[in-house]
């Protein structure tokens, strides 16, 4: 009974259609998985396949036809970003705050004391590698500063839970690797349950414990492949037989 | 040397002004059509007891008038913008509203409101109304639905998802239309006086053209502007406080913007 169920989290035949005008898309099938505490987990899948609506039901953001979503031995009914937080692929900064303020921003709704959030903002800021650049208006930061803006607010209340719907797409490549880096070094300080949706086989292969791969619409879990590749991960491995054949297995599965 | 956008304009109106003193003075333009500025200002210092009172009473007028059509049109257009269905129904009704000349329906005004301060306040602010709604609406629309949901996921409640996103995200907008109602506000407000009134600017440029006087018309038409000219620094000055950062973005995808 007493199990430890924090930062977990339970998909149980989770199913949806969505109606809009009349049309039925059938988005999600019977999707089940489980992700157990301080784990990495990718999802990926052909664009269209339901991903970002799973992420949407796992956030508490939309509730699914069918099936329950468990998370920390509770059902989820509604947003909770003290336990799970949610990081948005791009343009999810408000821009008429500064970086500092979006970030305190899941606390002023709470109604954190101000001195309390600034603090914890500053802390939150640092830990993504942005000490100094609080007062900054989303305008005034890169894609990939402000993709770290997006981090810190997520993690400012420290949920033990962290989902991500592709945070780096719109980045350039570059930009790219060196945010996959930032991330895993950001879970290993912290030790978070991470969701990580990306469409790029690599990214999913290189940060994860495990890969969840989607099928097309509507969208199932079709394989799970465990990465037993050794951590801390190094851009080179991307390049070895290992890391490879991991990625075409996903890769053939998605094909077709 | 080159000459920034600002020192031209400057230098522009300092010609203006110039123009209207030099050209009625050496007899290019009759005094009757275009009194020189120091005979307009001359009129406007010797009546001034009068010019103020009646100042007052336009100036009470356009605030109330103000009221209601900035308050109203915003409020109206924050609900209109919203709803689909609202949009559908009432969106073609006040742009049809807003085509017609609304003038021409003064004078039921006067009929139902009589032709004291009332009848002003009533058309003015129908006046300034409909295009503030139209504004706001339109404004209200354009605002990005995914900072909703990225509210939301931080665990804003309905009424927080309203006040730290979406009047934040609309208030550039809002602004923006404020600035053309406010301005047809003081239109309405001058031209009813114009018509059929007792006291006011209007009024008073009304019986000064009965008497020829065009130093006094003039010296009342330059209050009205002053007052238009007021009104938008402080719609300006409001709008930098509050709404720089849409400001900062508009200049930064497109420099040339930088002018304005
Ligand atoms: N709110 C919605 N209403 C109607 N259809 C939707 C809605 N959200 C998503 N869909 C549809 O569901 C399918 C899955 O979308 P999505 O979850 O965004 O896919 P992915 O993130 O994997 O690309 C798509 O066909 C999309 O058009
Ligand atoms: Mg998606």
């Amino acid at each position: 009974m007493n199990k430890d169920v924090s930062g977990t989290i339970q998909v149980e035949g989770v199913s949806h259609t969505f109606v809009s005008n009349g049309e039925k898309t059938h988005a999600l099938d019977n999707v089940s998985f489980e992700v157990p505490k301080n784990r990495f987990v990718s999802i990926v899948g052909p664009s269209g396949c339901g991903k970002s609506s799973l992420l949407m039901m796992l956030a508490g953001l939309q509730t699914p036809d069918e099936g329950r979503i468990i998370c920390e031995g509770k059902k989820i009914t509604r947003p909770d970003p003290q336990r799970i937080g949610v990081v948005f692929q791009e343009a999810s900064l408000f821009p008429w705050l500064t970086a500092e303020k979006n970030v305190e921003f899941p606390l002023s709704l709470r109604g954190v004391k101000p001195a309390v959030r600034h603090d914890r903002a500053r802390e939150a800021l640092a830990l993504v590698g942005l000490e100094g650049f609080g007062s900054r208006y989303p305008h005034e930061l890169s894609g990939g500063m402000k993709q770290r803006v997006s981090i810190a607010r997520g993690l400012v209340q420290d949920p033990p839970i962290l989902m991500m719907d592709e945070p780096f797409a719109a980045l350039d490549e570059q930009t790219r690797t060196v945010m996959g880096d930032e991330l895993l070094r950001i879970w290993e300080q912290t030790r978070k349950t991470i969701l990580f949706v990306t469409h790029s086989l690599g990214e999913a292969v290189y940060l994860a414990d495990q890969v969840l791969v989607m099928s097309a619409r509507p969208g199932r879990i079709i394989d799970r492949i465990d990465v037993d590749l050794p951590r801390p991960r190094r851009f080179e491995m991307m390049s070895t037989q290992p890391f490879m054949e991991l990625r075409e297995r996903i890769w053939r599965q998605i094909r077709h | 040397m080159r000459l920034d956008a600002t020192t031209v304009r400057r230098l522009l109106i300092v010609l203006l002004i110039v123009a209207w003193e030099v050209l009625p003075q050496a007899g290019l333009v009759p005094r009757l059509f275009l009194p020189p500025v120091s005979a307009t200002v001359a009129a406007l210092w010797g009546s001034a007891p009068e010019y103020a009172y009646h100042l007052w009473v336009t100036l009470q007028e356009v605030a109330i008038s103000m009221l209601f059509a900035c308050v109203g049109g915003v409020a109206a257009g924050l609900v209109i913008g919203n709803s689909v269905r609202l949009r559908q129904l009432l969106l073609p009704l006040a742009s049809a509203g807003f085509a017609i000349p609304l003038v021409i329906l003064y004078p039921l005004f006067t009929a139902w409101f009589g032709i004291g301060p009332e009848s002003k306040i009533v058309f003015a602010s129908v006046y300034g109304f409909l295009p503030t709604l139209l504004g706001t609406a339109a404004g209200v629309q354009t605002i990005d639905r995914h900072l909703v949901t990225v509210a939301r996921s931080l665990g804003a409640s309905r009424f927080q998802q309203i006040t730290r996103v979406f009047l934040p995200a609309a208030i550039p907008t809002v602004l923006s239309s404020l600035r053309i109602g406010g301005a047809l506000v003081i239109v309405g407000v001058t031209v009813a006086e114009m018509l059929t009134s007792t006291a006011g600017i209007g009024f008073l440029i009304s019986r000064y053209r009965t008497l020829l006087d065009s130093p006094h018309v003039f010296a009342a038409i330059l209050l009205v502007l002053a007052m238009a000219i007021a009104f938008d620094w402080l719609v300006q000055l409001i709008e930098r406080r509050v709404a720089g950062w849409q400001r900062a973005i508009r200049t930064e995808q497109a420099p040339a913007a930088a002018y304005s």
